[in-house]
């Protein structure tokens, strides 16, 4: 196992590790926090507390639930501290119009979504793209975030009405 | 689990625009020899036990007696300080240079309920509050150097301000938080 290897002196496991997990570390923050440059800090915070933490992982528990949870709570406190951009997404209304191509629907309809998340609660954001973007089951987001089942299901039921809302008011049925 | 299944629970709109947000970002290469850079200055892995039985026992006498040491230098400190040997005698387990300041939340109905703040790098999982007799009060005592400190209530995961607070508001997220500050003398 790559964990015990790293324990045992390897750092190349280590490397490996972070090559299997960083894409999905990333896109969580990304989705979280609304752009790469904070996704990216974030992401090397909690992999180098997880690997300062290694040797208290539980083996019962996935690796990437366990650094994914270290990670929700980096995302979580880069939101309540941060005190720079309050809008995260421009678009350029130009440059879409201008657009062409069969991508160009994708691209908008990418936008939009992105928009809309950033407006979420930053809770039922997580719940969200923990279960429709990461995919997890809900015992998996509760071990990674501390909310309870329930509450979880309940969250993540309110952001997609609200998402589904934004996307009407964007002009999306 | 089933990636469909999961889109199955979105109508067809989201559920278009959710599978655009599936793209994983490709780490740059600079910010993958970064992490693996600071992870490895940052190494505490576990020595290997390839230590002979005489230094193993010299190494335990050693930390025998820096532990007794320890122990002389601390009880010398309380004696030495009126102010600490105050709050020992009352249970608190309030380092040095800290004061206990007690938070008090009234959440009748939560089942969990702990604080976060610039004192535990607002980690919801580090000072759980306990329930008082009256069912109700939530109440938590943390040993604090004197300072200002944000800090919010994690009720059932959800964050709270404290109303009692002189200082009270919101961040920019719309998340709420409070201020205490903790006296110097």
């Amino acid at each position: 196992m790559l964990v015990r290897a790293v324990l045992a002196g390897d750092p190349a496991s280590f490397a490996l590790l972070v090559d299997r997990h960083a894409p999905a570390c990333l896109r969580f923050a990304s989705r979280m926090l609304g752009n790469r440059e904070d996704a990216e800090d974030v992401t090397q915070e909690a992999f180098v507390r997880a690997h300062r933490a290694l040797a208290r992982y539980d083996e019962q528990m996935r690796f990437r639930t366990w650094v994914m949870s270290i990670l929700a709570n980096r995302c979580r406190t880069a939101l309540l501290h941060r005190h720079r951009r309050t809008s995260r997404v421009v678009v350029d209304g130009a440059a879409v119009d201008e657009a062409v191509g069969p991508e160009n629907g994708d691209a908008e309809l990418r936008d939009a979504i992105e928009r809309a998340l950033a407006k979420l609660d930053p809770a039922q954001r997580e719940a969200f793209v923990l279960k429709h973007v990461e995919m997890l089951n809900y015992d998996e987001m509760s071990a990674i975030t501390g909310a309870g089942v329930s509450a979880l299901k309940m969250r993540v039921r309110r952001a997609c009405d609200r998402l589904q809302v934004l996307l009407r008011e964007d002009g999306y049925e | 689990m089933s990636e469909q299944r999961e889109n199955d629970e979105l109508t067809g709109t989201l559920a278009r625009a959710t599978r655009l947000l599936h793209d994983e970002p490709v780490p740059r290469a600079a910010w993958r020899e970064a992490v693996l850079e600071a992870a490895e200055r940052a190494d505490v892995r576990p020595l290997a036990w390839s230590v002979r039985p005489m230094v193993a026992i010299a190494a335990c006498a050693a930390c025998l007696i820096l532990g007794a040491a320890i122990t002389y230098g601390v009880l010398h400190d309380r004696m030495e300080n009126s102010a600490r040997e105050i709050v020992a005698s009352e249970g608190g387990s309030v380092r040095p240079g800290h004061l206990p300041v007690r938070f008090a939340v009234e959440a009748p109905n939560a089942v969990h309920v702990s604080i976060v703040g610039d004192f535990n790098g607002w980690n919801p999982a580090g000072l759980p509050m306990h329930l008082l007799s009256d069912g109700r009060t939530w109440e938590v005592e943390v040993g604090l150097a004197p300072g200002r400190y944000a800090y919010a209530f994690v009720v059932d995961g959800r964050l709270a301000r404290d109303s009692s607070a002189a200082e009270s508001g919101t961040d920019d997220f719309g998340v709420p938080n409070s201020v205490v500050l903790v006296g110097g003398s």
